[in-house]
C-alpha cells in the first residue's frame, strides 16, 4: 500500500510538471502554468497524506497548501484589472 | 439478572476490542483508499484532458473547465478521507496517534474549505466571462448574417 501510494503521488507529480510545461508551451501563460502545477502538487500531497502520515510528511502537506494558497491569491489578485485612478 | 449477566458476557466475547479495533482499522483503510483513489484517478483524468486540450487548440475556458475539475476530485477525495479520519476517532489509543489525528483532520477540512471556496469563485468567473462573451458573439453573428 505505502510503495503504491508514493509511486502515484510520484507519477501526479510527474504529470503536473507535463502539464504545466503543456500548457505554458501552449498558452504562453507563466499564472495558469503554475496554477495547473500547484494543483497536481497538491494531488501529490494529498496521496502521501493518505500513507501512514508522520509529522513531517503533515508539514510538508501543510507547507505546500500555504504556498498555493498565497500563489492562488497573488494570481487572483493580478488577474483583476485595476482600478482607474482619480484625475 | 443471572441470564442478563450471563448475555452481556456472551456478547462481550463475540464483540470483543481487538474484533472491533480490527474491523474498525479496516474500514478506515477501505475509504482512505477509495479516497487516494479519486484523487489519483482525478488527477489522471485531468492530465489527459490538458493534453487533449493543448493539442486541440484548447480555448482559455477549456483549461479551466479541466483545473475546475481536477479540483472538484480533489475535493471528492478529501471528503473520504476526512470520512475515515472520523472513523480512526473511533479507536485511537495514544495521546500522540490522537495528536496526528486532529491535525490531519484540521488540514484536510481548511483544504476542503478553501478548495470549494476556489470551485466557486472561478465557475462564477467563468461563468461571467460566458455571459460577458454572448452579446458580442450575438453582435457578430448579426453582422455576418443580416
Amino acid at each position: 500500500m505505502s510503495a503504491l501510494l508514493q509511486g502515484a503521488a510520484l507519477l501526479t507529480t510527474v504529470l503536473g510538471l507535463a502539464c504545466g510545461c503543456l500548457v505554458l508551451g501552449r498558452r504562453h501563460d507563466v499564472r495558469a502554468a503554475l496554477g495547473v502545477l500547484l494543483e497536481f502538487l497538491l494531488a501529490a500531497g494529498l496521496l502521501r497524506l493518505s500513507d501512514s502520515p508522520t509529522y513531517r510528511s503533515l508539514a510538508t502537506a501543510a507547507v505546500i497548501i500555504v504556498i498555493r494558497k498565497l500563489v492562488t491569491l497573488g494570481l487572483r489578485r493580478d488577474r483583476r484589472p485595476a482600478a482607474p485612478h482619480p484625475v | 439478572m443471572r441470564e442478563m449477566a450471563e448475555g452481556a458476557t456472551g456478547l462481550a466475547s463475540i464483540v470483543s476490542e481487538d474484533f472491533l479495533r480490527n474491523a474498525v482499522d479496516l474500514l478506515v483503510r477501505l475509504v482512505e483508499a477509495a479516497g487516494a483513489i479519486v484523487i489519483f484517478v482525478g488527477a489522471l483524468l485531468a492530465a489527459v484532458k490538458f493534453a487533449r486540450a493543448a493539442i486541440g487548440r484548447g480555448q482559455n475556458e477549456e483549461f479551466v473547465r479541466v483545473r475546475l475539475g481536477l479540483g472538484r476530485y480533489l475535493t471528492l477525495g478529501l471528503e473520504f478521507q476526512l470520512a475515515s479520519d472520523v472513523l480512526s476517532t473511533a479507536i485511537a489509543p495514544s495521546f500522540s496517534e490522537i495528536g496526528k489525528l486532529a491535525a490531519i483532520a484540521a488540514i484536510r477540512t481548511a483544504l476542503n474549505y478553501f478548495l470549494g471556496k476556489e470551485i466557486a469563485e472561478e465557475r462564477a468567473e467563468v461563468q461571467a466571462e460566458q455571459q460577458g462573451a454572448r452579446p458580442s458573439a450575438a453582435v457578430a453573428a448579426a453582422g455576418t448574417h443580416p
